[in-house]
């Protein structure tokens, strides 16, 4: 087990909206090829980032190159969250991409956690030349389903204050058709673009081409965790898919935990399928 | 006790983060108002949770903060929306 410290480089790419903040960490060794992270959606990817740099150092040290981008409005990157709209996101993790096909010269890895593993599966379902694999934690199937539970943090304020379950007669639309109005919703302290919902409302998390390894991974707090129903369903469509990892592993949901939390099983589970 | 109870205690204790206390809770161990870490970013990612894990779609209209009152009342809940 190497106990050289992972060089964790942080620099700027320019995009259209402003200044992309990105973390290369880059591989011991001889380069082995590109790993490109994407993040989860609002409050999870702040919760997740330890997780998810500790997972990128143990690829490095297995000699994978890390490029891990804060989105449009998220993290240090500049833009407001409230700008942010799906294909901003998009255009964003193109120009990631681009740099890592720049810097390592093997085809990449996409890596996505929740939310990101949609935005990963959409850039892959359009441009899928040079890459090898996708790499999926607890990925998010459904955009809409995601939007919904984001807003139903307003309902959750509610419930809290002890308010009455609110009944939205005529008069009082809920966020959903105030954003299907073309409009903005605050929810949670982060504004909710129109174009943003309208592009995650449509995405759906589609099974990778043939060619493309994949490596699925969900995690649970039971002792002895299964794969959701949902998962089950998704890969079902592709029962023989041959070069295809899927397992849960055990631990905390640490995209969504109170406190930062870690899941070290699914870091050994993951290193494993890039050691090998 | 019950699975449902056993699960719905796991899922509380992970949510929360409350290192394997939940497990012990009893049915009417008070939660709403009583767990500072139930704020209403953990209720939401409770019944998040919950849906996730039992393969339910619950209707906001079924939720109400009376349902996290107890543990013995989010039980409740789970059983009412898996008899259905």
């Amino acid at each position: 087990m190497t106990v050289q410290a992972t060089r964790l480089a942080p620099f700027f790419l320019t995009a259209p909206a402003g200044r992309l903040h990105c973390q290369y960490v880059a591989p011991l060794g001889a380069a082995r090829g590109g790993v490109l992270y994407v993040h989860p959606f609002a409050e999870e990817s702040n919760k997740s980032r330890r997780m998810a740099i500790e997972q990128a150092r143990a690829l490095a040290a297995e000699g994978w190159g890390v490029l891990m981008p804060d989105l449009t409005g998220c993290g240090d990157s500049s833009g407001d969250f409230g700008d942010a709209t799906w294909q901003v996101w998009l255009d964003d993790i193109a120009l990631a991409r681009n740099w890592l096909q720049r810097e390592l010269p093997q085809p990449i890895w996409f890596w996505g956690l929740r939310l990101g593993a949609l935005l990963a599966g959409e850039l892959l379902a359009a441009e899928p030349a040079n890459v090898q694999g996708l790499l999926l934690w607890q990925p998010v199937l459904s955009g809409r389903q995601q939007l919904q539970q984001f807003l139903r943090l307003k309902s959750g304020a509610e419930w809290v204050a002890g308010a009455a379950a609110s009944t939205t007669g005529a008069a009082l639309p809920g966020p959903l058709q105030i954003l299907e109005s073309g409009r903005s919703v605050e929810v949670a302290g982060y504004s909710v673009h129109p174009q943003l919902a309208a592009g995650m409302s449509l995405a759906t998390l589609a099974l990778p081409p043939a060619t493309c390894r994949l490596a699925c991974f969900e995690v649970n707090p039971n002792l002895q965790p299964e794969l959701t129903p949902a998962i089950r369903r998704w890969l079902s469509t592709e029962p023989t898919r041959l070069n295809a990892v899927v397992a849960a592993v055990q631990g905390p949901s640490f995209w969504q935990t109170q406190e930062i939390e870690m899941a070290p099983s699914l870091i050994d589970a993951t290193t494993r399928i890039f050691a090998a | 006790m019950s699975t449902t109870g056993n699960y719905v205690r796991t899922l509380l204790d992970d949510v929360l983060s409350l290192q394997g206390r939940a497990l012990n809770f009893a049915d009417d161990t008070p939660l709403l108002g009583a767990i500072p870490e139930l704020d209403s970013m953990a209720v939401v990612s409770l019944i998040t949770a919950i849906e996730q894990h039992f393969g339910l779609a619950l209707a906001d209209d079924e939720i109400d903060g009376s349902v996290f009152a107890t543990v013995g009342s989010l039980v409740a809940l789970v059983d009412r929306a898996l008899a259905s």
